[in-house]
């Protein structure tokens, strides 16, 4: 998945576990942009009676990078506070859920936002808003019978024209997770799989993807900031070719270093805070990183991630689809084999440096030589009136991987990618391969389906992503 | 210096926790001979880091965890809010683990 479960520790951990990074230039908001950090994978809307929530001993942060250093300049951090109004009951509600002050809502949770600047040795702090409402989670038509209206509410303005939300959201995600960790079975040329050997498998005969994301639910933190609160100069980004307009994003989360479960059931922290998870571009932890190296990724901060130049250079998952599909990758086989060695200078660019100005007319996301897996968005490039879910490789340079909209389909941009489909632009005597451009999931009608073939209820406005499944109408898997 | 999750759980060390429990708290010796009281008892006094944490005594209003990261160097992480403070006291290591034996 995208992140959902991609390193060992955090598997066990869901609350401090990044799903899915988001930042985009708001379509409706041109002059701001948004950025969705996601956690708690895989939600089964009916998963009561303790109803998912975002962890209140785990500290959240979306951080920016503004000026091609690797390092933040701006942080914004979450802290979560759970509220129980009475303890002596089962419930996760005792009544209908009418309001976000409903009494009848036992269990809500609140949150803070704090805005870090970092400016040299003198880093400035401000909190922009406290004892915030996140709504409660979606549970029927009992309990929470005016759901969209409990979302709104939850909408929260903040200074400085500044909005945010907190809370579960629809699964925007669509991945055909069945298939691709099925040994990389590429539905497209499923036929042509090596299948080990094995007889009988059935494959060539699946005709659609199978979005295994469906009608599961996530928690969102989603911020909307005027952009000139964004850039290091304070100004409006205008200017395409401008380093001042790109900025980096990743999420992370930190636990304190110590946990100590006590004789009444409760457990204490002790100690600093250190990062237990991180995101930055779709995939990267799943299937650059190797097993051995996933809980320690997770540690490192972006501004380090040269040390994992080697496996973006040369990714085993590219050395892998010619020999899963033998002849199918004729080309790809025939760079791997080398001489020289693989040197893919192309997922080096487009995953830790940003694509630099003169490969792509109009577009670039270069943020310098430091080597760090960060979310590239060039503010100044405007939102696209017919988007493509395929991105920069469709030609919308809106899309990833210039930041991240809920609907790209990056699973199969960044498997195109892999296959080499754009290697030809830094390695000119490189010819893509035809297959590396026929990869798709399986999971659109095509490159303007932007719902997931009306799998995927995403909104017009803010937080984008769509209300959350009922658990009354979507019972857990 | 990043230590995982892992490896701060593993084996080699040894970890004491006093969770709030205790009121008060004259100093680190005593916190150890509180906690060693359905154990072996603890003798003599540490000669530096504990010593200097005698003379600081205050409340404990907060968690306060010991690690003990390496006998050899008695290098022992004290952990309390959201602080990691290092000692280095052999002889504090070497009661520290008489005291889970």
């Amino acid at each position: 998945m995208s992140s959902h479960r991609e390193a060992p520790e955090i598997s066990k951990d869901p609350v401090a576990d990044s799903t899915d990074l988001y930042a985009f230039v708001s379509p409706d908001e041109p002059d701001t942009v948004t950025l969705i950090a996601n956690y708690v994978p895989l939600e089964g809307p009916a998963g009561g009676p303790n109803f998912y929530e975002f962890g209140d001993d785990v500290l959240y942060e979306i951080s920016i990078d503004n000026d091609a250093d690797g390092l933040a300049e701006i942080v914004y951090q979450f802290r979560f506070e759970n509220h129980v109004t009475n303890p002596g009951t089962f419930l996760y509600n005792t009544g209908p859920i009418g309001s976000l002050t409903d009494p009848n809502w036992n269990r809500r949770q609140t949150f803070s936002v704090t805005r870090v600047d970092n400016n040299g040795n003198d880093p400035k702090t401000t909190v922009l808003g406290t004892e915030l409402a996140c709504p409660p989670c979606n549970i029927g038509p009992l309990s929470t019978p005016n759901y969209a209206e409990l979302a709104t509410d939850a909408i929260h303005n903040l200074p400085g024209d500044v909005r945010v939300f907190a809370g579960q959201r629809a699964e925007g995600f669509y991945v055909d997770l069945g298939s691709i960790f099925d040994l990389a079975i590429l539905r497209p040329f499923e036929q042509a799989h090596a299948t080990f050997g094995l007889q009988n498998t059935g494959l060539g005969m699946m005709a659609a993807g199978v979005n295994a994301t469906k009608a599961l639910n996530v928690h969102s933190i989603a911020i909307q900031i005027p952009k000139n609160q964004l850039t290091a100069n304070g100004r409006d980004p205008e200017e395409v070719e401008s380093p001042r307009s790109v900025i980096g994003v990743w999420t992370s989360a930190y636990r304190q270093k110590v946990r100590v479960h006590d004789d009444s059931g409760q457990a204490v922290w002790a100690g600093p805070y250190v990062q237990v998870s991180r995101l930055g571009n779709p995939l990267i932890n799943e299937v650059v990183i190797p097993m051995g190296k996933k809980d320690f990724w997770n540690s490192q901060a972006p501004v380090a991630d040269s040390q994992f130049a080697p496996f973006y250079v040369n990714p085993q998952l590219a050395q892998l689809l010619p020999v899963l599909y033998p002849g199918v990758f004729p080309h790809l086989a025939s760079y791997n084999a080398g001489p020289p060695a693989p040197n893919r200078a192309d997922l080096v660019a487009i995953l830790l440096t940003g694509i630099p100005p003169g490969l792509v007319t109009g577009f670039q996301t270069f943020t310098g030589a430091t080597q760090a897996d960060l979310l590239r968005l060039n503010m100044a490039i405007k939102p696209a009136t017919s988007p493509k879910n395929t991105g920069l490789l469709g030609a919308d340079v809106a899309g990833f991987p210039n930041g991240r909209r809920v609907f790209d389909d990056v699973v199969t941009i960044e498997l195109r990618c892999v296959a080499g489909a754009v290697l030809g632009l830094v390695n000119p005597s490189f010819t893509a391969d035809t297959a590396a451009g026929a990869i798709h999931q399986g999971l659109t009608s095509g490159d303007t389906d932007v719902s997931a073939l009306g799998t995927e209820n995403y909104l017009t406005s803010f937080p984008y992503l769509g209300l959350p499944y009922s658990g009354f109408k979507v019972p857990a898997a | 210096m990043t230590v995982s999750r892992r490896t701060f759980l593993g084996r080699g060390s040894v970890t004491v926790a006093a969770a709030g429990l205790l009121s008060s708290i004259p100093g680190l010796s005593s916190l150890l001979g509180t906690a060693g009281a359905d154990g072996p008892a603890l003798d003599g006094a540490a000669a530096d880091g504990a010593a200097a944490a005698d003379a600081s005594a205050g409340s404990l209003t907060e968690p306060l965890v010991a690690h003990v990261r390496d006998m050899s160097s008695g290098e022992i992480s004290l952990f309390t809010g959201t602080r990691e403070v290092l000692i280095r006291d052999p002889q504090l290591a070497n009661r520290l683990l008489r005291a889970t034996r």
